[in-house]
């Protein structure tokens, strides 16, 4: 587990260079919102997380869920950052028989903790570990990344009201709200917002972070585990396609591929060249 | 006609303790349906093992996911219909894709288990939503022995489950050897003659049993063969039964699509093709009422089925004389 953030940045760098790579070399995904995703996840996986990527299986390990499963790219360089495969396997993103689906796949990526993608289903599924934890007297976190988008799904609501009634405060959700779905704008889409005070009234232990920030998200993480009586819910605002200008709160990027032009300038943007 | 009754939903109830208590594993997911399937008892034993998550399926179908995930054995139960139709993209996308070990128990099951309640809670469709997602072991219980022998299966069968459950007032098959159940197997619970073969699945076996009666009396000889297990299917049973009688009428408190008539339909078609007669609800949608008048109104009465006998048999007939 890494503490120095000016490491932790660098690793940042490199999962987004990793999103960019993987989108361009295998022609498909969705770079904009996993770039907007690439700092929370950093933060996770290698600034929080207790996992083994020599037992992806192992039971005491933190769970995460990517419930915005689309930004997968993201968690899959993550993943192979830290060991659970090799990035050679990046072109195959989206590929037939490939490890790296379209989205998350418990059964096919080393290191992937459920299955996820369908909108709105990942608090659920984490509630059901955080309770497991409980009963089983383990001392794992589940994390949960959820969009802002994703909010819309009734499905979230049901399990922010569950978690609360069983107070599981090993449940930990981070929301990338980058402020834009798949049609455009999450304000023009539905009635969502203000988002903070509807999950406060539901009784959740509240934060909001600066997403693009390891230092706020990983200290609003240190304060979500200290309140073991309650799930905790922390806002990280967020930037689409942060890091790569052109992408940088376009909407057209939620689903696009960069060409070789758009990849090299991507590249320098991230600092280096191939 | 009346059968002596077993309450299925007791049956499902106490046969969890009973292996709760063997098996820590276990735990109970409730979407304030604990009244429902009278959990109070294992909420009772085990506080700490029962899950209630609100009126909200979609969200106990995955919380049961997480739970399993992390090497739990979560049983999910509800009505049939919130399960399979609410919460039929859970089921599929994050429970049986994954192929996690949740069991899922659907009361209701049937028009007439949902009764007096009215077409919102008569579920008739779940088996056949539940056959299209693969992966999912399906059984359908004929009444409360079988629903105790169906728990004790799936509890043992790691991957995901449906049992179909009653109202509470579910008639008992009247059978002197009562129903064994034996998981995959389908049973010939009467054999005959090579007239016809009557399958049926669930808790209207009592009135195909009386309409193979009724057929002996009129020299028409039948073998009933009770079809428990939807998935996995018997189809080495259910070919060499129609192989014998080359006639075969189907008995369901089901839609006719997507349950046992498109099962043995299925089976006939790609094995042993025979003349087929479907009973079930078809394209009606019924209302409240007490069970038995209810399936006599929606024709799946012992006389529908005695007819539906002599249909096929006739068929069977025509087809065997152009032969000649």
């Amino acid at each position: 587990m890494e503490t120095d953030i000016g490491k932790l940045e660098v690793w940042a760098r490199l999962i987004r260079r990793d999103i960019v790579t993987m989108t361009h070399l295998s022609g498909d995904g969705h770079p904009g919102p996993s770039l907007s995703v690439a700092d929370i996840v950093t933060a996770l996986y290698f600034g929080t997380m207790k996992v083994d990527p020599s037992r992806p299986q192992w039971q005491d390990r933190d769970r995460m869920i990517l419930s915005k499963g689309h930004a997968c790219p993201a968690v899959y360089a993550a993943l192979a950052r830290k060991g659970y495969f090799s990035p050679d396997v990046y072109p195959t993103l989206r590929h037939i028989d490939s490890i790296l689906q379209g989205h998350p796949d418990v059964q096919k990526t080393p290191g992937i903790d459920a299955t996820a993608g369908s909108l709105g289903n990942g608090i659920s599924i984490g509630l059901g570990m955080a309770l497991a934890a409980k009963l089983q007297g383990k001392a794992y976190f589940t994390y949960v990344v959820t969009g802002d988008g994703e909010l819309n799904e009734g499905v979230i609501w049901e399990a922010l009201m569950a978690a609360k009634h069983h107070n599981v405060g090993n449940l930990i959700v981070l929301v990338d709200n980058n402020e834009y779905q798949s049609g455009g704008a999450v304000r023009n889409i539905s009635g969502i917002l203000p988002l903070l005070p509807k999950v406060e009234a539901f009784g959740w232990h509240c934060q909001e972070v600066d997403g693009h920030s390891i230092a706020e998200i990983l200290q609003a993480v240190k304060a979500a585990q200290a309140a073991t009586d309650t799930p905790s819910i922390i806002v990280a605002h967020t930037l689409k396609g942060k890091g790569v200008p052109y992408m940088e709160g376009n909407n057209a990027w939620h689903k696009r591929t960069p060409t070789k032009k758009e990849y090299q300038e991507a590249m320098m943007a991230l600092g280096g060249v191939e | 006609m009346t059968a002596r009754q077993e309450n299925t939903r007791f049956a499902f109830r106490d046969t969890l303790i009973e292996l709760a208590a063997k098996d820590k594993r276990i735990v109970l997911v409730c979407a304030d349906s604990a009244l429902v399937v009278k959990a109070g008892d294992f909420q009772e034993r085990y506080p700490d093992r029962f899950f209630d998550v609100g009126i909200a399926e979609q969200n106990a179908v995955c919380v049961a996911a997480g739970l399993a995930s992390c090497g739990l054995i979560p049983f999910f139960a509800t009505y049939s219909g919130f399960i399979t139709m609410r919460a039929c993209e859970q089921i599929r996308t994050f429970v049986a894709y994954p192929n996690l070990n949740v069991k899922f128990v659907g009361a209701n099951g049937g028009m007439a288990s949902g009764e007096r309640e009215g077409v919102t809670h008569q579920f008739f469709e779940d088996v056949g939503i539940v056959r299209t997602i693969s992966g999912v072991n399906i059984v359908v219980p004929a009444d409360a022995s079988q629903v105790k022998e169906a728990v004790r299966a799936v509890a043992g069968i790691e991957g995901p489950c449906f049992i179909r459950i009653g109202s509470g007032r579910d008639p008992v098959v009247a059978d002197d050897g009562g129903v064994p159940f034996s998981f995959g197997q389908a049973r010939i619970l009467r054999d005959w003659g090579s007239d016809v073969a009557i399958f049926v699945m669930g808790f209207v076996m009592n009135r195909a049993l009386e309409a193979a009666d009724r057929l002996k009396h009129e020299g028409i000889n039948a073998t009933v063969v009770d079809v428990h297990t939807l998935r996995p299917l018997d189809v080495e049973s259910i070919t060499a039964v129609l192989q014998r009688t080359r006639a075969a009428v189907t008995v369901e408190d089901h839609n006719i699509i997507g349950g046992l008539g498109s099962a043995i339909a299925e089976v006939s078609a790609e094995e042993m093709p025979a003349h087929l007669v479907r009973i079930g609800l078809r394209g009606v949608y019924p209302e409240s009422g007490l069970p038995d008048p209810l399936l006599d109104k929606y024709h799946i009465g012992v006389v529908d089925i005695v007819n539906a006998a002599k249909k096929v048999i006739a068929k069977k007939a025509l087809t065997t004389s152009f032969k000649r």
